[in-house]
């Protein structure tokens, strides 16, 4: 027999291991630890670290809790107000659709209408953790479809906020019709308050953690997210909640940057543990009952990211690249997914949830690297129909909006429909292309004349667009790639 | 100073700079991460992907910049 600090500094440390190593390998921290758990619980064949896995409740909830604390706190707020009609439509039909193919499936497994919400909320938002990791792994911080991907994870949160609000009225029992509503309306009830607090009391709650030494910051801030979270738990509201709105007030202080800092680490500590206990939780056995629901999970997460990467890659004038870039970027689940497991599993609902979960989960963890990564590959498959018809031959090609010649757009739309060169010449050509700096109409790479490149060698002008029907992709010879203007407004440069 | 520099919000992970260097087929973009890192792209040919990308630390990119800058001084 160990002693219960003995066991856990043992699978802490094994499961940091674990981690590390899968990073080695691109695998994302998350699943890692929660195998970590799996491995060495009590209902894993094997060596057991930890018999008794609900002694580590309180630590796994503060984990849970530091965790949305965090996403609260460093929710930008401004960002999501301006965050314009095509990002909303983008991340809108993301959700939507994955919500939607999570109800499908949970309410095809039977299991309850409680547990189908669960698996919804699961199964719809993707792991913030392993996108923002991919996208720097795989060099894609300058793509134009990355402020997208970002603003979508963004929204993604916003909308855990809401849906743990909607969700955990469903997670108590209530008896009745009323009751429930009566539950719904205390839920929103808090959340209204909170957000009143976020936006009139945040200078007294400021006040109330203020000091001048960091390690006092911390302990008021533990001390004050800890009681919230535990107050919401006491309205019946899950400390989820509690913890996400209490990060948004703090964000509203001149505190935020020091407590973003400060939490950091134990947030990194304290959600560690829980993912492992989590795993604790899950028995290898009950794996592969559940195999079957989780594939048909996956292959539906799979064609809902596709179908919204699709979308959104219409919505912003992307290509074929970025459409699969999107899609796949955000095609992993991790925290989220495993904390409406953790809620359902402590209201009771049907223990299936919890290896359901943990398996769908662990599979996302090694498709979502690979096949972001593969991304080149997956563009080559989607069908022109899909996207705009006029984006022949850069379907493959990455978008960039880090081109730094995007102020030499001085013209953009032409009603010449010929190449006048060639019509000189009495040849003929494929298709045509304009310049942006002085509107000069020329023939394509596949035409005989190559005209358009010609111009470009002879004027130096760097910005192309296609001008063939629906083709309005734009190049930049200079750097040789596509590129589209930023989103929303560039903060003006100062000299 | 400050001209042709380019500023993009990354939300969740930082601010990008993309910095006009003059000359054609070389461009550089800088990502400043909330937590310090920096991220160095460097393009250096008509290539989409970028030629190298440096993760630097806060202290070894203020290392860097001293150098670049001439404010760095031996001893």
């Amino acid at each position: 027999m160990h002693s219960e600090l003995f066991g856990l500094g043992a699978l802490i440390l094994v499961a940091g291991l674990l981690a590390r190593g899968g990073r080695r390998l691109g695998l994302p921290s998350v699943p890692l630890f929660m195998a970590a758990g799996i491995l060495f619980g009590p209902s894993t064949p094997g060596p057991v670290l930890i018999e008794h896995p609900e002694d580590l409740t309180l630590l796994a909830s503060i984990g849970l809790v530091l965790l949305l604390f965090h996403i609260g706190i460093e929710f930008p707020v401004e960002q999501v107000l301006g965050s314009g009609r095509r990002l909303l439509v983008a991340a809108g039909s993301y959700i939507g659709l994955n919500i939607a193919a999570g109800l499908a499936v949970g309410f095809a497994l039977g299991w309850g209408v409680p547990e189908a919400f669960v698996i919804a909320g699961a199964m719809g938002i993707s792991s913030s953790a392993i996108a923002t990791k991919l996208l720097i792994e795989l060099r894609r911080l300058t793509n134009a479809e990355t402020p997208v991907i970002l603003g979508i994870i963004v929204l993604e949160d916003l909308f855990l906020a809401f849906y743990l609000a909607l969700i955990s009225p469903i997670l108590t029992e209530a008896d009745s019709a009323l009751e429930l509503i009566g539950d719904v309306a205390t839920s929103f009830g808090f959340l209204a308050a909170l957000f009143l607090l976020a936006r009139f009391g945040a200078r007294a709650v400021g006040m109330l953690v203020d000091s001048h030494e960091d390690d006092l910051v911390a302990v008021l801030m533990f001390g004050l997210v800890a009681l919230v979270a535990g107050l919401s738990q006491e309205v019946g509201v899950s400390e989820a909640i509690g913890a996400l709105m209490i990060g948004l007030v703090l964000s509203r202080t001149s505190l935020n940057e020091r407590i973003e800092r400060i939490v950091l680490p134990l947030r990194d500590v304290f959600a560690a543990v829980f993912f492992v206990v989590f795993g604790l939780t899950i028995d290898v056995g009950d794996l592969a009952a559940v195999a079957v629901p989780v594939a048909f999970a996956v292959v539906a997460t799979g064609v809902m990211n596709t179908i919204s990467g699709v979308i959104a890659a219409r919505v912003f004038g992307f290509n074929q690249r970025s459409a699969a870039n999107i899609g796949l970027t955000i095609f992993g689940r991790g925290e989220f997914s495993l904390i409406l497991a953790t809620l359902a599993i402590g209201a009771g609902l049907d223990d299936r949830i919890g290896p359901f979960v943990a398996l769908y989960v662990l599979v996302l963890a090694i498709l979502a690297p690979v096949l972001a990564a593969r991304s080149r590959d997956i563009a080559r498959v989607l069908p022109l129909w899909l996207m705009r018809p006029g984006w022949r031959f850069v379907e493959e090609e990455t978008i960039t909006t880090a081109c730094a010649h995007l102020d030499q757009i001085r013209v953009t739309r032409t009603d010449v429909d010929v190449c006048p060169d060639c019509v000189e010449l009495d040849d003929d050509w494929v298709e045509l292309r304009m310049c942006l700096f002085c509107g000069y109409v020329g023939c394509c790479d596949d035409s005989r004349n190559h005209h358009a490149t010609g111009h470009f060698e002879n004027s130096g002008h760097a910005i192309i667009r296609s001008i063939e029907p629906g083709g309005d992709w734009r190049y930049c010879y200079v750097d040789g790639t596509l590129v589209q203007e930023p989103l929303g407004r560039r903060p003006a440069t100062s000299s | 100073m400050g001209h042709g520099v380019q500023i993009t919000e990354l939300p969740g992970i930082g601010r990008r700079y993309d910095v006009e260097l003059g000359r054609p087929d070389r461009r550089v973009s800088v990502i400043v991460r909330k937590d310090g890192t920096r991220d160095l792209y460097v393009f250096t040919s008509t290539q989409e992907e970028p030629t190298a990308v440096l993760e630097l630390t806060e202290e070894r990119a203020r290392k860097l910049s001293a150098v670049l800058s001439e404010t760095f001084f031996e001893g």
